[in-house]
């Protein structure tokens, strides 16, 4: 685990504030994208499991923070949309415009299917009726990705620069 | 030992431990064991969250107008300086006029039913998980907000309060799917049970005895019954109506008269005098 870990915290804690006071201000055809979620996968696809597994972590309960659904449901379903990409990108031919952008979708629908799953089954009131506006989110996610993904990938690569052995 | 395998147990540790404390920290919070932790660190992130929405809200005005800026650049190049500064003032005077229209309203709705004792609180979050409807406004336990207050806005109901801090609390809007509350329509005096959680944001009132003619365009208000909200708030007004006589009561798609997602400034009922439910506890004296 490198240091990265540490800048977790106070990034994904910002986040979650742009996510909660920040984003609902400017919906993006009525539904305010996922950007913790976005920034995880990304930093997953870059830096494999075990350091998307604690930003998933970090990231779920720095959102849950300002909800009220239960605490650590959203670290929950933010972990299993990691495991899930992070094997299929074990698998699958890595590419940096085409697979980020499914990643994206295929890690939304998890996040969905499990954070609705877990809040119905503690007894919280859900309804998969509104599958609309999730399709809408999985969509919407998707189409932020790339952004999300250079962004982080061109800060990472500016700061960090890669060794060139000769 | 197997050296090799040694990374891969790591990293099964690492899942469970993960699953597992989000799992647990998940239950603990739905039994309510977690509040007192919340309060502590929710509380100091309720200043930079007050401080950034109102910022974000700004911008998100000027952002949203690009239609007057538009038209308004036309004019600058067709009139003079002195039109131009006129232009800038009209605009200082319609924003002040939107203040003025929103604390008239907030007025209006206090003196309607001036008996309530009411607390203002502006909105500062909103939460965006999937299918969970809540906002956050920005006075909490220390101005007398406590869990349960019906929180309303000067068009209608709003929600009630789930979980306080000292100076912020989370309101349960009345469109999320855990949300329950005893209504009246205005014409027919029918009475039934208004639930969130419908498409695009509408409410469900259920349990409307089959005897009423429910018209489309009645306006659903709260019942008082069960003396958790005030009587006579209104929460909408009905733009459906299904009827079956197989069924044994009738159901009704309410639009919501507030708008959500431009809640500003919301009203905290911190005092209501409930509909008197002693005559069902009290045994008959004969």
């Amino acid at each position: 685990m490198k240091s990265s870990v540490y800048i977790a915290l106070p990034l994904f804690l910002l986040l979650a504030v742009v996510q909660t006071a920040v984003l609902p201000y400017f919906p993006i055809f009525g539904i305010v994208a996922q950007v913790p979620l976005l920034v995880i996968i990304s930093w997953t696809l870059l830096h494999g499991l075990e350091e998307g597994l604690v930003w998933a972590f970090v990231a779920g309960l720095s959102v849950d923070l300002f909800s009220i659904g239960p605490f650590g449901a959203t670290a929950l379903a933010y972990i299993t949309a990691v495991l899930v990409i992070a094997s299929l990108n074990n698998f699958l031919p890595s590419g940096r415009f085409f697979l980020p952008v499914v990643y994206a979708a295929l890690g939304t629908f998890i996040y969905l299917l499990v954070y609705l799953s877990f809040v119905r089954l503690l007894g919280y009131g859900t309804a998969f009726g509104t599958i609309s506006n999730l399709v809408t989110l999985v969509l919407l996610n998707a189409g932020l990705m790339l952004p999300i993904y250079w962004l982080i990938y061109g800060i990472e690569h500016s700061i960090r620069p890669r060794r060139v052995e000769v | 030992m197997n050296l090799n395998k040694t990374p891969q147990r790591i990293r099964v540790i690492v899942i469970v431990v993960l699953v597992g404390t989000a799992v647990l920290l998940s239950i603990l919070d739905s039994t309510g064991n977690l509040n007192s932790l919340f309060s502590f660190v929710r509380d100091p992130m309720t200043i930079v969250l007050g401080w950034t929405s109102g910022r974000a809200e700004t911008v998100s005005g000027a952002l949203s107008g690009p239609r007057d800026l538009q038209s308004a650049q036309e004019q600058i190049a067709l009139l003079q300086n002195q039109v131009d500064s006129l232009e800038r003032e009209n605009e200082e005077l319609r924003e002040i006029q939107g203040e003025y229209q929103l604390l008239l309203d907030l007025f209006n709705r206090v003196r309607q039913s001036p008996e309530y004792t009411r607390q203002t609180a502006s909105v500062i979050g909103r939460d965006t998980s999937p299918s969970i409807r809540s906002i956050i406004i920005d006075k909490g336990s220390d101005d007398g907000v406590r869990v349960g207050m019906p929180i309303e806005s000067a068009r209608g109901l709003v929600g009630r309060v789930f979980r306080t801090t000292p100076h912020s609390a989370q309101v349960a809007l009345i469109t999320d799917n855990a949300s329950a509350v005893p209504s009246r329509l205005g014409n027919s005096r029918a009475t039934g049970l208004l639930r969130g959680g419908g498409l695009g944001g509408s409410l469900t009132m259920d349990w409307i005895d089959l005897k009423y003619q429910v018209e489309v365009g009645e306006v659903a208000l709260t019942s008082g019954l069960g003396g958790e909200f005030p009587q006579d708030i209104v929460i909408g007004r009905i733009s459906e109506v299904s009827r079956s006589e197989a069924e044994l009561s009738q159901q009704a798609i309410v639009q919501p008269a507030v708008d959500f997602d431009s809640l500003e400034v919301v009203f905290v009922i911190t005092d209501f005098q409930p509909i008197d439910i002693d005559i069902f506890s009290d045994p008959p004296s004969n």
